[in-house]
């Protein structure tokens, strides 16, 4: 086609071209939430899909994907769409199809033709050079559809024909009797030829050349950015669909009867999972003191780390001169971010405990966490501060406010959302943590509900220094992380009268997930009050 | 406008022929170091403020500002001129001591404010900034409301308390802090387009009028000296007018030092200019009048036409 090097600054009308482009890119997207589907068994692969066999279904819509996306680059070679190629597809691309192309030609060889590894490397090797050079040499247009259309068809046809039907299975006869089944192999493999047909077919739907390649890119930049909300989506849902009828077991409604809380007042609702420790009479047991373990362990580490990160990194950004000294402090923090939890845990088993009564204690816990929550506090502190603009200070000193104040007036509030920001960080890691805990705090795993830790209460006043004492800090509690930790792996004793254990272990992990959630929209919450002090209404 | 009753001063201005950052080594194997006194007679309006002498200012190795001796006289409009790298700046953060908070930075020589050392032991940083204010280049309110920007300094010297414990003890000073923001805002007129929004952030008002707020900030603790380094060059024409009409208006009351690039400017607003050139050498300080009209120096006449960056 000689007048595609010419581009048009006005397209043409070309209303159906652009209709079947758009319809083919809708398609790889079908087949991709199909494929994500099928993945999380929503699909049942040996089941029917609105009214067709799934791997038919399945097989049936590559081909029609492969055949249209051919198409675009046949009928652009051939002068019947008018379109703007570049001379070639390009490495990355040519790179992109030999892959496939490899597995299936290796695939093919070794196992269907029956010639043994080395034959398949081989045709591997043949396969993929041959998808390479068919996709790097010739114009772009024909090189970047017809080897994936290829693909596309070949996959379908392989599903169509029941060569891999629902039942199949490869057994790789490695040691661990690992083998691939088709619930595995056909959800990936038409996720794959999914993406590579949905980027062929918006770079078609681009018209190729620049605007090709950005259509391109950004139908797989777009299905990544879709596919990280959608995994966050599908964790969660997936924990409340499992964890909520172990949380609602024996919920009533009611006036009269929940607990009592603040003296008299009684709750009119009634929810045992969350409100229950375990005891022999319960009628639904539950899981209330590791829940207040948890947010007393959060408090406590963060009421520890907070003070001292902050005021580590005003001095190191703020009083300490650059050099040798804050270099060093700088490594050592990362060095301490990335220390394993376990590490910590450990320090806290042998230099914490024997200092708070010789036993696992909450105290001992809340301090573990604070060392590790400590350098993130103290990095992301450090950062908000130096983005503190210069301007601000040299304004103030040169109202003559001296530094302190400068720095808790005017640095300070400006960098709090940055401190914020890095304590959510850091709550997110340490509530979840469970190897510490075990080595600092955890008791058993069944508390009664009597021995919820009551630290506010449990103050007292004493005749001799420090006058002041709380034995609660020094009791070992439990914590939801450890609690799931050992009714999963343990398997400790789940209480006489738990009749569903599957469902009481998800409940858990809900609750764990609602508690950590919980911190994490306290932070944002602040994090957002803030700044809107800061920025302009 | 001059008279025989005002004080006759003479001021010298040390110029140094050649650089002594120039390499030592010549071909003829010796360094030339020609010092020229110039003696330039002109006579001020007042007393003098502030009086530099013999002021150096390194920056590490860099020599920024040689030998400068000048006085500015009070309640009267100083400007400082001059292409960029010239020393104006350093010099005039010299005037508050600001320079110190550069760590590289070193200075030698005299400066005095009301006759009282400045650069010496015990001299009090807060009192000294609090007499000899500063107004940047850049717009830099702090992210807080309108009143709150204006009362900060005052509240940070606890001449006004509006704390919760000022609260509850009954010591609240509401009504000061009230009457300062508005005089404040007023003097750099600016009352007039913020008066009904005093706790919007300052960040939402326009570049011009957050520069009044940074001289109503400035004015909150009643300096003596304005200091400004180019208050208007991220300014537009309209901005820029009226941020001048304030300059003239506060000369009546405070000895203003200001620095710019715009060189109409200067002619327009202030009553004496002193030139800096390369090398951070003042070349010559006069009344603005005679420097623009009828320069002693070639290369200062040069710069002001414009022939000489």
């Amino acid at each position: 086609m000689a007048g595609a090097a010419q581009s048009r600054l006005v397209e043409g009308d070309t209303s159906v071209t652009d209709g079947v482009a758009g319809a083919t890119v809708g398609l790889s997207a079908i087949l991709f939430a199909l494929s994500v589907a099928a993945m999380f068994e929503w699909v049942n692969l040996t089941g029917t899909v609105s009214g067709l066999e799934t791997v038919t279904l399945l097989g049936g819509l590559l081909i029609s994907l492969g055949v249209a996306v051919s198409a675009f680059g046949l009928g652009s070679w051939f002068g019947y769409v008018e379109t703007e190629p570049d001379a070639s597809a390009g490495l990355i691309a040519g790179v992109g199809a030999a892959v496939p192309w490899f597995v299936i030609g290796g695939g093919v060889v070794s196992q269907t033709l029956g010639f043994g590894t080395l034959g398949g490397v081989g045709g591997g090797v043949l396969a993929g050079t041959l998808a390479f050079v068919a996709t790097a040499v010739p114009r772009e247009d024909v090189g970047s559809t017809v080897p994936l259309g290829v693909l596309l068809a070949f996959v379908g046809a392989v599903f169509l024909t029941g060569t891999i039907g629902p039942g199949w299975l490869w057994d790789l006869g490695w040691e661990q009797q690992a083998s691939i089944t088709a619930e595995f192999l056909v959800p990936v493999a038409t996720l794959f030829c999914a993406l590579y047909g949905g980027w062929a077919a918006a770079k078609a739907y681009g018209r190729f050349g620049a605007t090709g390649r950005h259509m391109g890119a950004y139908v797989l930049v777009y299905l990544n950015a879709l596919s990280i909300v959608a995994f966050l989506f599908i964790l969660i849902a997936f924990v409340v669909v499992q964890g909520v009828p172990g949380l609602l077991n024996g919920v009533r409604v009611g006036s009269g009867v929940g607990p009592q809380v603040f003296g008299s007042f009684e709750l009119p609702v009634y929810v045992p999972f969350v409100m229950n420790g375990v005891a022999l009479l319960n009628d639904f047991q539950g899981v209330l003191p590791a829940i207040v373990g948890t947010i007393w362990l959060v408090v406590g580490a963060v009421l520890f780390a907070v003070p001292l990160g902050v005021g580590a990194a005003i001095f190191l950004t703020e009083y300490a001169e650059r050099g040798r000294f804050t270099q060093a402090v700088e490594v050592s923090t990362n060095g301490l971010w990335s220390t394993p939890s376990i590490v910590f845990g450990l320090f806290g088993f042998a230099f914490l405990i024997p200092r708070f009564g010789n036993r696992k204690s909450l105290l001992a816990g809340m301090l573990t966490l604070g060392f590790m929550l400590l350098p993130l506090v103290l990095i992301t502190s450090r950062e908000a501060m130096l983005s503190v603009p210069d301007e601000y200070r040299d304004a103030s000193a040169a109202l003559g406010v001296p530094k302190w104040q400068t720095i808790r007036s005017v640095v300070l509030p400006a960098a709090l959302p940055g401190v914020i920001t890095g304590v959510i960080l850091g709550v997110g890691r340490i509530a979840g943590e469970t190897a510490p805990i075990l080595l600092t705090m955890a008791g058993g795993t069944f508390v009664p509900g009597g021995q919820t830790v009551d630290v506010i209460g449990g103050f007292e006043f004493t005749g001799s220094p420090p006058f002041v004492a709380n034995p609660e800090l020094l009791q070992a509690t439990s914590a939801l992380p450890y609690q799931l930790y050992a009714l999963i792996t343990a398997g400790v004793g789940l209480g006489s009268n738990v009749s569903d254990p599957d469902g009481f272990r998800w409940a858990t992990a809900l609750v764990l997930l609602v508690v950590v959630l919980s911190f994490y929209a306290i932070g944002i919450g602040a994090r957002y009050y803030f700044r809107q002090r800061l920025r302009y209404e | 406008m001059s008279d025989s009753q005002q004080t006759q001063r003479q001021h010298r201005i040390q110029t140094e022929t050649t650089g002594s950052d120039q390499p030592p080594e010549t071909t003829s194997g010796e360094t030339v170091e020609e010092t020229k006194d110039e003696w330039v007679e002109y006579d001020f309006r007042g007393a003098a403020k502030m009086v530099a002498e013999d002021l150096d200012v390194y920056y590490g190795d860099d020599h920024a500002l040689k030998r400068v001796s000048m006085e500015i006289p009070e309640e009267s409009v100083t400007a400082l001129i001059g292409p960029s790298g010239c020393g104006k700046s350093t010099y005039l953060r010299c005037l508050n001591r600001m320079n110190d908070r550069i760590n590289a930075a070193r200075v030698e020589g005299s400066v005095q404010l009301d006759g009282k050392e400045i650069y010496q032991d015990g001299v009090n940083l807060v009192e000294l900034r609090k007499r000899v204010g500063m107004v940047f280049q850049s717009p830099n309110p702090f992210p807080k409301s309108i009143q709150d920007n204006i009362s900060y300094g005052p509240r940070k010297h606890g001449d006004i308390d509006t704390g919760l414990l000022a609260r509850v003890l009954g010591r609240d000073d509401g009504d000061a802090e009230r009457e300062l923001v508005e005089r404040a805002l007023k003097q750099a007129a600016l009352w007039d387009e913020v008066h009904d929004r005093l706790d919007d952030n300052a960040l939402g008002l326009s570049g011009g009028q957050q520069q009044r707020l940074c001289i109503a900030r400035c004015l909150s603790v009643d300096p003596e000296v304005i200091l400004m380094d180019e208050p208007a060059s991220a300014l537009d024409p309209i901005a820029t007018s009226k941020i001048e009409d304030l300059i003239e208006e506060l000369a009546e009351e405070y000895t203003v030092v200001i620095v710019t690039h715009n060189m109409q400017q200067a002619a327009r607003i202030s009553d004496q200019t002193a030139v800096f050139l390369t090398g951070g050498k003042l070349v010559e300080y006069d009344e603005t009048d005679k420097i623009f009209e009828n320069p002693e120096s070639q290369r200062v006449e040069d710069y002001i036409t414009g022939k000489f960056g």
